[in-house]
């Protein structure tokens, strides 16, 4: 059966913590509660023996297996810092990059800053160094784009000779042609004519000789 | 001769110094052993346990906050390790009300004792439940406070008075017989 007042007096007279009135109590109980009496002297008996519990010599035993060289210190590479210090110089990495931080060697001097923009001198010049790269440029592609027309109205030039010259020899040989086929038209119109002109001066003579047959033989001639 | 405290030379373990460890161990292996002795009831179960309390402690090394003594802490672990021992022996059992089985195979090895007032401490404390015998042995064999008691055993202060004294109720009948 629990009783919380002889646990807490055992308790504190056990740390040696009881008060002068716990020890009165404490004391009372002792004389009139047998059962608390001998508890408490139960106690006692058990402290005594246990200071003079026999100590038992130790066995061999396998101490060796007990350390392990995982708790050793580690290497300078994989110590702590290591982590923290790679975290450090990427976000110094970062803040460079982000804030234009620059570094500039001129004459041998190094020149750590921050990047703000170019002021106004700069601006000109810069303005002034793309305008002048924009003439020449211009320049460049008006010289080729000359060259280019010059050189397709020579070639027009010489297509349209050559194409004059072709179309006149043409036109000549046809006017040639023309005039051969006159000629020959006139000649073929002049056989008939001449060819008619015969035929009637034919029947003419034949008219003539039949008028004359009575007289004479008849005059015997032959036309082709 | 200049002794090194405990904490120092859990430090120095730390860092991976073996004479450190070593001279932890010489320092507690022999009430760790008387621990184990009174825990179990035999002197193999004994050393078996010393050895696995050891290993324990250097594996938990670490997680040492220097928040109060290392024998306290030390003892915690011993604690958590022998209730680990004796749920790998008797998985079945409650670890906080039944109490210890008593058998010819379980009878604790008194003999290797030569004083009889031990072998009656001893087979006196075989018959407590492990709960008892936990607040017993801290409190009479290591004079730890009630306080410390609790903390090592994860318990209110009160229930290891109570604990106490339920434990000498049981110890005063068996020390009775004992020495009647």
């Amino acid at each position: 059966m629990r009783n919380p007042e002889y646990e807490s007096l055992i308790s504190k007279w056990l740390e040696n913590k009881l008060t002068t009135e716990e020890s009165l109590r404490f004391d009372q109980l002792c004389l009139e509660d047998e059962i608390f009496a001998q508890r408490v002297a139960n106690a006692s008996r058990f402290t005594l023996a246990a200071d003079q519990f026999e100590q038992l010599p130790l066995p061999e035993w396998n101490k060796e297996a007990t350390f392990f060289e995982t708790n050793a210190q580690p290497r300078w590479w994989q110590r702590q810092w290591m982590p923290m210090a790679s975290m450090a110089m990427s976000v110094v990495a970062m803040v460079m990059v982000l804030s234009g931080f620059q570094v500039q060697m001129t004459d041998g001097k190094m020149t750590l800053g921050f990047d703000r923009g170019p002021d106004e001198k700069e601006i000109n010049q810069l303005v002034a160094k793309r305008l002048d790269e924009y003439k020449e440029s211009n320049q460049l592609l008006l010289t080729q784009y000359m060259d280019a027309m010059a050189k397709q109205q020579q070639e027009n030039g010489a297509q349209l000779t050559q194409y004059l010259l072709s179309s006149s020899r043409q036109e000549r040989r046809e006017d040639f042609a023309e005039l051969v086929k006159f000629i020959n038209q006139q000649r073929t119109d002049d056989q008939r004519f001449y060819a008619r002109q015969i035929n009637d001066l034919e029947q003419e003579i034949e008219a003539i000789g039949s008028t004359y047959s009575g007289l004479s033989r008849p005059l015997e001639t032959s036309h082709e | 001769m200049f002794e090194r405290r405990d904490e120092q030379l859990v430090s120095k373990a730390l860092k991976g110094d073996r004479k450190a460890w070593f001279a932890l161990i010489k320092r507690y292996e022999q009430p760790i052993y008387q621990y184990g002795i009174r825990m179990t009831g035999n002197t193999h179960d004994a050393a078996d346990l010393m050895q696995d309390i050891f290993v324990s402690v250097f594996k938990s090394l670490a997680n040492y906050r220097h928040e109060g003594a290392f024998k306290g802490w030390l003892f915690k672990i011993a604690h958590y390790r022998c209730m680990e021992f004796y749920r790998r022996k008797r998985p079945q059992q409650s670890l906080d009300e039944c109490p210890e089985q008593e058998s010819e195979e379980e009878a604790p090895e008194t003999g290797i004792l030569s004083n009889e007032s031990s072998k009656q401490v001893l087979s006196a404390m075989q018959k407590l439940p492990i709960a008892q015998k936990a607040v017993v042995e801290l409190k009479f064999f290591h004079h730890f406070t009630f306080e410390e008691i609790a903390q090592q055993l994860g318990l209110s202060s009160n229930t290891v008075k109570s604990r106490l004294y339920s434990a000498l109720s049981r110890l005063k009948l068996d020390l009775e017989v004992e020495n009647a």
